[in-house]
């Protein structure tokens, strides 16, 4: 069976600190505030939802936790690294490193098939003998139930076999965190269920996974829901589960 | 196995397979017409160096009576001279098909002499023996003889005589003779004798030991030599020293092709204009692409290389396409202008260099039109690039339709004209392409008008249609007389002549030329004055040069005081005025001092104008002339009807200008290309705003217009901005055409056909470059083109 996780032990240690974050845009009004004194930490294995309405702060706060933005201020540090103090380039590093992202369209390369997908993060990151790389991803297709879509192109596949394919991408480099943004926010109710039970499967073996979604059903799946309103945690409580 | 980023790469390129074949079209056009000139340039250059030099191209020629051989073993003895030889050159003239052309003939005292002008036997048998000539190959066809056959000779007022064209020679050193419209060919001392001439060589050449050396330090040497002629009481008639080492037009070719390599580098960057609008479009479209490379762990560097490489890959491709073509058209290129030279291609192999150059060229020139876009879409943040919508239409042309929304003008072309503006970095690139092959071809278009008009210009002041050329000198009433009575003379003048050189500040001669002369205010001539006056009746030591000379001796200004070598004496002169006379390097003087300089008062030329100077009529008097003049017991050596050397030497010049018209050509296409690229760009924008007319009830034909009005907006817009470019291209154009081809033309002639049908061109190729992209529009169905994201 393919090793599909970077740290499968020690479930007590914090792989994401963020201490006092604040995050804010200009606009032609002022400023606006889409983080404000935000603090929290997350174990590892945790499956930690984030709610809230539309302008709450939910993708701003994915996209710091990702290094695809920068906070306006406080620290940011994520499976021992610091980011605040990385470079545009250190960070793309540190992502394809420690990040695997699920977009809500997918956002698969439409001129690679799937299994090449799953190999593009692993060609970036040049830590996988070239030869096993193409193993690896038909072992995370077959481990998300599309091993037989892998030499198609993303345009044959249907939507839930996509978004299978883009959790594969996100997991080919074994990634201390899984950052998943709405993604069942494209996809029937039965096939965002399928999704949803196999994010929380990855959990329970180890993965940390960080979910921003706005749907009520995603939440029961997840160990822990952070509520975010104008930019700030308004609560943070374990999930209860039906 | 190829790794998964670089599968992306190619996929893409074949998934916008028509736009990338266009662009790698685009690059291999510009770099067959660069490559061509260049591969021709280097085949040239090679010849021109290499076998000029290794024929040991005369240093001097010093004219005098009666060359032996004790003389010449002085001057072999010289430490200076290499190599000394004696030669004779006469003028008759060839009857062939009833015509007659000038002859230039010459014996040499050794045929066979390999370190001094060396001759090179093309075809037959070499030398020639006593009664055979050697034709020189240039001139072979202007002649009319063949090899084997025979051709007829006459000398002075001698019976012309039959020689055998016994072979053909090559003389490098030689102007082509269909160009001169001379015939070169090679006798030996005894032939000479028997077409009436000296049989006694005349001119001593010679070759110095130091090729390194400049023209003054020939001049040194041969004024050494002269000295030493002088000291056995032979009287030196004529010293001359050509530019060492050069040929005669390898400069003017030198820089003809560098003019013509300017273009070929022009036509480079407007294909790199097209790579960048490409680069851009393709960037734009995989931006969110990126952002999700970058969040899946790719750094900039990896990004750029992708692109990098699939630049370098385009660059390749069109390298491979346009070497072998650049090659199979630079060849024949190159054999044309080496036959301008008289020169011969011994081989075709093109230098390593030159195709080392293309190729290097060829694959970093889209890589360094891609860097600046790619280097932009790589610093895109990776939050903005996720976010990106890919391909947007810009609303730039918004306000555009806000100014043209006047009546009249129906509201799909509106949008169309407003369209043309949407992309402005993209309209700038395509505008640019467009109009700078624009530019070209009208500056090469109003270069052939001003070549036409200074051609006019120059031989208008010629008001005479013949030149005859008298075997010896003559009393000018007489011959003038004798001329009056033929029917279809209206004037007639005798021009006196002689040959002059300039005494330097240590007494050395200079070059020689001719110093001519005719009654004052004689109506045979209307002089085009460039600098100073013409003379007037009061002048004495007065002369008016030309600017082919002042270019050769510069100091020839008006107001100068040179002193002048006439027949051995060094009288002082003043410059009063500078005269276009093309390429002839002369000058004139008033005629009571020049025949009092030259101690004579006889005429060597007679100046002939009849009622009707086409060319049948000016033929046949001439015809008429010459047996007039046989009867009057005058022997006429030459003549030259006017009409002929103006054709001759303006479709000389014409050639050159249409060489550079094909440049302007290949621009054109590429910009055509350019264009294609474009408005394919555009529509591919703007498929859900084509998907929502349809919906709302626009037809095919409806869309077909609209994008095909919109290209040639873009083409006017390309002509109205090519209008001002040319001017200053034309300028350029007629000022180093005027420095490469004999000082014309002079004056910039804009032309109004040219610049009209640069528009109609304009509008066609804009018409045949919106096509493709107008067929597509109507091609994508409703649905999908109003899904499109």
């Amino acid at each position: 069976m393919v090793t599909l996780f970077a740290h499968n032990n020690t479930r007590s240690e914090c792989v994401i600190s963020l201490r006092a974050i604040g995050k804010n845009f200009p606009t032609p009004m002022g400023t606006f505030d889409a983080l404000a004194n935000v603090d929290f930490s997350v174990r590892r294995g945790e499956f930690v939802a984030v709610v809230g309405q539309s302008g709450s702060g939910k993708s701003t706060l994915l996209n710091l936790l990702g290094g695809i933005d920068r906070p306006s201020s406080g620290e940011i540090v994520i499976d021992g690294e610091r980011l605040n103090g990385l470079s545009e380039n250190a960070l793309s590093v540190w992502r394809g490193r420690s990040i695997g992202f699920v977009f809500q369209f997918f956002q698969l390369l439409p001129t690679l098939t799937a299994a090449e997908n799953i190999m593009l993060p692993m060609d970036f990151g040049n830590r996988l003998d070239r030869r096993a790389r193409r193993p690896r991803a038909l072992a995370l297709l077959d481990r998300l139930g599309v091993a037989e879509q892998a030499d198609k192109l993303p345009g044959a596949l249907s939507g839930g076999q996509q978004q299978r394919v883009a959790v594969a991408r996100a997991m080919a480099n074994a990634p201390a965190i899984l950052l998943a943004d709405e993604p069942t926010g494209n996809l029937d109710s039965r096939t965002s269920q399928g999704l949803l039970g196999m994010l929380s499967d990855l959990a329970r073996e180890g993965q940390t996974v960080v979910m921003v979604t706005h749907e009520r059903a995603a939440i029961g799946h997840a160990t822990r829901v952070l509520t975010l309103a104008d930019g700030r945690i308004v609560a943070d409580e374990a999930a209860i589960h039906a | 196995m190829l790794s998964p980023r670089w599968r992306k790469m190619l996929r893409d390129a074949w998934l916008h397979k028509a736009r990338t074949v266009l662009v790698v079209l685009a690059v291999a056009t510009a770099m067959i017409g660069a490559g061509a000139l260049l591969d021709a340039w280097a085949l040239v250059q090679r010849v021109t160096s290499a076998t000029y030099r290794a024929s040991h191209p005369v240093s001097a020629t010093i004219k005098l009576e009666g060359v032996d051989e004790a003389l010449l073993a002085q001057v072999r003895a010289l430490p200076e001279i290499f190599a000394a030889r004696a030669r004779s050159s006469v003028f008759a003239t060839v009857t062939s098909n009833g015509t007659r052309v000038t002859a230039e003939l010459h014996a040499l005292q050794d045929f066979e002499a390999q370190d001094i002008g060396r001759l090179e036997s093309a075809r037959g048998s070499w030398p020639p023996r006593d009664g055979e000539i050697a034709m020189e190959k240039s001139a072979l066809e202007l002649s009319g003889a063949a090899l084997g056959g025979s051709i007829s000779l006459q000398f002075a007022k001698n019976p012309a005589r039959s020689l055998r064209v016994s072979g053909i020679a090559h003389d490098v050193s030689l102007p082509p003779g269909w160009m001169d419209h001379v015939v070169y060919g090679f006798v030996t001392a005894a032939t000479m004798a028997e077409l009436g001439a000296s049989s006694s060589f005349d001119e001593l050449q010679f070759v110095v030991r130091d090729t390194a050396l400049d023209r003054d330090a020939v001049r040194r040497i041969a004024d050494k030599v002269r000295l030493l002629v002088e000291s056995q009481g032979k009287h030196v008639s004529g010293v001359d020293v050509p530019v060492p080492g050069q040929h005669a037009h390898a400069a003017q070719m030198d820089s003809l092709m560098m003019t013509q390599g300017a273009f070929g580098l022009l036509t480079l960057l407007v294909a790199s204009f097209l790579i960048v609008n490409l680069m851009t479009a393709m960037l734009s479209g995989q931006a969110r692409e990126i952002g999700v490379m970058k969040t899946l762990g790719a750094r900039a560097g990896q990004i750029a290389a992708m692109y990098l490489a699939f630049a370098l890959l385009l660059g390749v491709v069109a390298a491979s396409l346009a070497v072998p073509a650049a090659i199979a058209i630079g060849r024949p290129y190159a054999a044309m202008k080496a036959d301008m030279l008289n020169f011969s291609i011994d081989g075709y192999a093109i230098p390593w260099w030159a195709i080392a150059l293309q190729l290097l060229v060829g694959c970093l020139l889209p890589v360094a039109a891609a860097v600046a876009p790619i280097m932009r879409a790589c610093r895109q943040a990776v939050a903005t690039a996720l976010h990106d919508p890919g391909i947007v239409v810009a609303g730039g042309g918004f306000h555009v339709r806000r100014w043209i929304a006047i009546p009249g003008i129906s509201r799909p072309l509106q949008l169309s004209i407003g369209n043309a503006f949407r992309q402005r970095t993209r309209i700038l690139l395509t505008l640019l392409a467009l109009s700078a092959g624009g530019a070209v071809y009208v500056g090469a278009d109003n270069l052939c008008s001003s070549v036409r008009a200074s051609v006019d210009l120059l031989f208008a002041s010629q008001r005479y249609d013949i030149v005859l050329r008298l075997a010896d000198p003559q009393d000018a009433a007489a011959i003038e007389a004798i001329a009056a009575r033929v029917a279809g003379v209206e004037r007639v003048q005798g021009l006196a002549s002689v040959a002059a050189h300039v005494a330097t500040a240590d007494g050395m001669p200079g070059n020689a030329f001719a110093v001519l002369a005719l009654p004052h205010a004689s109506p045979m001539l209307l002089p085009t004055i460039t600098a100073g006056r013409w003379l007037n009746a009061s002048d004495r030591a007065a002369l008016v040069v030309s600017r082919a000379l002042v270019k050769d001796e510069p100091a020839l200004l008006p107001g100068a005081s040179p002193r002048l070598l006439i027949d051995g004496r060094s009288t002082e002169w003043t410059i009063v005025g500078v005269i276009d006379a093309g390429p002839q390097k002369l000058a004139y003087a008033p005629l009571p001092t020049l025949d009092e300089r030259r101690s004579d008062t006889r005429v060597s030329s007679l100046l002939v104008a009849g009622g009707d100077s086409s060319a049948a009529p000016a033929l046949d008097l001439i015809a008429r002339l010459r047996t007039e003049f046989d009867r009057a017991g005058v022997p006429v050596a030459g003549s030259q009807f006017v009409g002929e050397t103006r054709r001759t030497f303006e479709d000389h010049l014409l050639m050159v200008v249409q060489f550079l018209g094909v440049m302007g050509w290949v621009m054109i296409v590429v910009g055509g290309m350019g264009l294609a690229s474009t408005m394919s760009l555009a529509v591919l924008e703007r498929t859900r705003e084509i998907g929502v007319m349809r919906a709302i009830g626009a037809r095919h034909s409806t869309i077909t217009r609209m994008i095909m009005a919109e290209g040639v907006v873009i083409a006017v817009l390309a002509w109205l901005v090519a209008l001002p470019l040319s001017v200053p291209v034309s300028v350029a154009l007629a000022d180093a055409f005027g420095k490469v081809m004999f000082s014309v033309p002079t004056h910039v002639i804009p032309d109004a056909g040219g610049v009209f049908r640069w528009l109609l061109m304009s509008v066609l190729v804009a018409v045949v470059a919106c096509a493709w992209p107008a067929r597509r529009a109507t091609r994508i169905p409703t649905a999908a083109a109003l899904n499109y994201a």
